[in-house]
């Protein structure tokens, strides 16, 4: 029992476990919309192209959050441009822009050395967080969550179809910023959390979860933080037993149980929707059988 | 006679023609990657490579086996869920790989590797080892000659996947082998060059030629070019400013890009906008040539 408690003794494990909660809540909020308006891979394009802003607010000794939030929204200021003035595909658009902030970063970092670890960029570093990073990310949590749940609504129907949003006299552009700057602000918050190649799980894996498991949005919103929450303290708590990497933890954690309910789930699930094709073959048979009893059952079955 | 100064050391010339060969490869590859809309899947294996990495290590096999089977799990794993599952294909893909990833690093976490997650992330151009030379060239060539060889099934494939069955093609065999292609190049291309080097290589080049022309065949050769060309000229000028060699040619080949993007003589910016003011006017007849 006293092993099992053992992480809480440590001040920085209580935290680590506190902040992770906090973040994978937020992020699991905001992947149901993420999930629904397929941009999924955008948190981690997000997470990548952020790494120039956080080595030019380093070199002009700016916070780094504001530098690398910039860097994110300029990023995805660009892909929104190129994507609408030319033939590319979207996901190509993607990676062109996301792996050229990423190069470039590297490159300052390369060129002006400092004490940027681009592996802590990389890989997290939930453990060693300083109490700035932690007030800076429940700021940005509280903010997110604010927005979302003021604008919900609006933000739902613009996820769903833009077009009636746009009918019904919302403004759509506002909202496609407020949602990327929402993405962008959490990417930041969360990279400190799980590191940059990791991000994208927070972001994706709760939302499409939820979304095996129900059909109702606002249950899938529930759905999702309750795993965002529960998936990320499990995880970090369970790192410390493992000595293993905090953000692996949490994303394995999440994986397993996407994997899980896409097997399970009571209607969406491979075993379920099995079943529900076996059942609608068997009726029909049965109900060829009873209206043409003349046909020889070999040709029916 | 400054300039010529890095073609006097061995390292940077073996650099240069490695990251050429490896772009080459890469450049083909990402004209079908553009087509078929699965330029963010090189990110996805190339991440994913990780659990084999470790396992490979565990097990004594080599590396760049543990790494290729990982890749192509991951690969079919994201077609076979997104084929099962009401989930769209680019959450599936993000679910997968990062899945994939986080496993490797748990592992990493407990087994003590003389593996360097630094050398498989970021790979150094200008320290590759002979072997991940040797193993570079051999399975890059063989994929370019699989890619050169089955050249018109891909590409019909890649196209119209349901032409190409009509057709009397084995689509999944296709699929597989594409995906197989792509898993190679990308354990070959890792070692050497690193991780955001193989995934900008796997794209740009492509779109590039896809910005520039038409055809098929000329958008291959244009890709290859500019691979090429950016791969020489970046290690070139990682030389004298003493940077990352990998951010160098991306920046290179996005330079290229950005070039093309604006000044494309039929789907540039610049075209497109005369375009949208001619039809504005009312004047397109005037300004728009034949075609």
């Amino acid at each position: 029992m006293d092993y099992l408690l053992t992480p809480f003794h440590y001040d920085y494990m209580v935290k680590a476990i506190l902040v992770s909660g906090l973040i994978g809540g937020v992020c699991a909020c905001l992947s149901c919309f993420v999930t629904l308006k397929g941009w999924s891979l955008m948190g981690d394009a997000l997470s990548h192209a952020i790494v120039p802003g956080v080595s030019i607010a380093y070199l002009v000794g700016l916070p780094f959050a504001l530098g690398a939030f910039v860097s994110g929204i300029v990023a995805a200021v660009c892909m929104g441009f190129i994507k609408s003035r030319t033939r590319i595909r979207e996901d190509a658009v993607i990676g062109i822009v996301f792996t050229t902030f990423f190069a470039a970063g590297v490159l300052m970092i390369s060129v002006f050395p400092s004490n940027i670890n681009l592996k802590s960029i990389v890989f997290g570093n939930i453990l060693g967080i300083a109490d700035a990073d932690i007030v800076q990310m429940v700021v940005i949590s509280t903010v997110t969550l604010l927005v979302v749940c003021l604008k919900w609504k609006d933000l739902l129907l613009h996820s769903f179809d833009p077009n009636q949003a746009r009918a019904i006299g919302l403004n759509v552009g506002v909202l496609q910023v407020t949602l990327l700057t929402l993405l962008a602000a959490t990417s930041v918050a969360a990279l400190q959390a799980v590191g940059a190649c990791l991000v994208v799980a927070m972001l994706v894996t709760p939302g499409a979860t939820a979304y095996l498991l129900t059909d109702r949005f606002s249950k899938m919103m529930f759905i999702a933080t309750g795993m965002g929450v529960g998936t990320s303290v499990v995880g970090a708590y369970a790192s410390y037993f493992l000595n293993g990497s905090t953000g692996g933890c949490i994303v394995v954690l999440q994986t397993s149980i996407f994997l899980l309910t896409l097997l399970l789930a009571p209607r969406h699930g491979l075993i379920a929707s099995r079943l529900a094709a076996r059942a609608s073959v068997a009726r029909f048979r049965q109900r060829a059988a009873s209206r043409h009893p003349a046909i020889p059952e070999a040709v029916r079955s | 006679m400054r300039l010529l100064e890095p073609f006097q050391y061995g390292f940077m010339i073996e650099a240069m023609l490695m990251a050429a060969l490896i772009g080459t490869v890469c450049a083909v590859l990402s004209c079908y990657l553009v087509l078929k809309g699965w330029s963010l899947m090189g990110d996805a294996v190339s991440h994913a490579v990780l659990p084999g990495i470790v396992l490979a290590y565990i097990f004594g096999a080599p590396l760049a086996v543990g790494a290729f089977c990982s890749g192509l799990v991951c690969a079919s794993a994201t077609g076979w869920i997104k084929s099962h599952s009401r989930v769209k294909e680019d959450t599936v893909m993000g679910i997968v790989f990062t899945g994939l990833f986080a496993t490797g690093l748990v592992m990493f976490s407990k087994v003590h590797t003389d593996v360097h997650l630094n050398h498989i992330l970021f790979g150094s151009l200008l320290g590759i080892e002979r072997s991940d030379q040797i193993q570079a060239t051999v399975t890059g060539t063989l994929a370019l000659g699989i890619m050169l060889g089955r050249r018109k099934d891909l590409l019909l494939y890649c196209f119209d996947p349901s032409h190409a069955k009509a057709v009397g093609l084995n689509t999944t065999l296709l699929h597989y082998l594409l995906l197989g292609v792509l898993s190679a190049t990308i354990v070959a291309a890792l070692q050497a060059v690193g991780i955001i080097l193989t995934v900008a290589m796997l794209i740009t080049p492509g779109c590039i030629g896809y910005l520039l022309t038409d055809r098929f065949g000329r958008m291959t050769m244009i890709a290859v070019a500019s691979a090429i060309f950016s791969s020489l000229v970046g290690t070139y000028i990682s030389y004298f400013i003493n940077a990352a060699t990998g951010s160098c040619i991306v920046l290179v080949q996005a330079m290229i890009f950005l070039i093309a993007l604006i000044a494309a003589p039929k789907h540039g910016l610049w075209v497109n906008r005369k375009k949208r003011r001619a039809t504005e006017t009312g004047q397109s007849e005037v300004v728009t040539p034949a075609g």
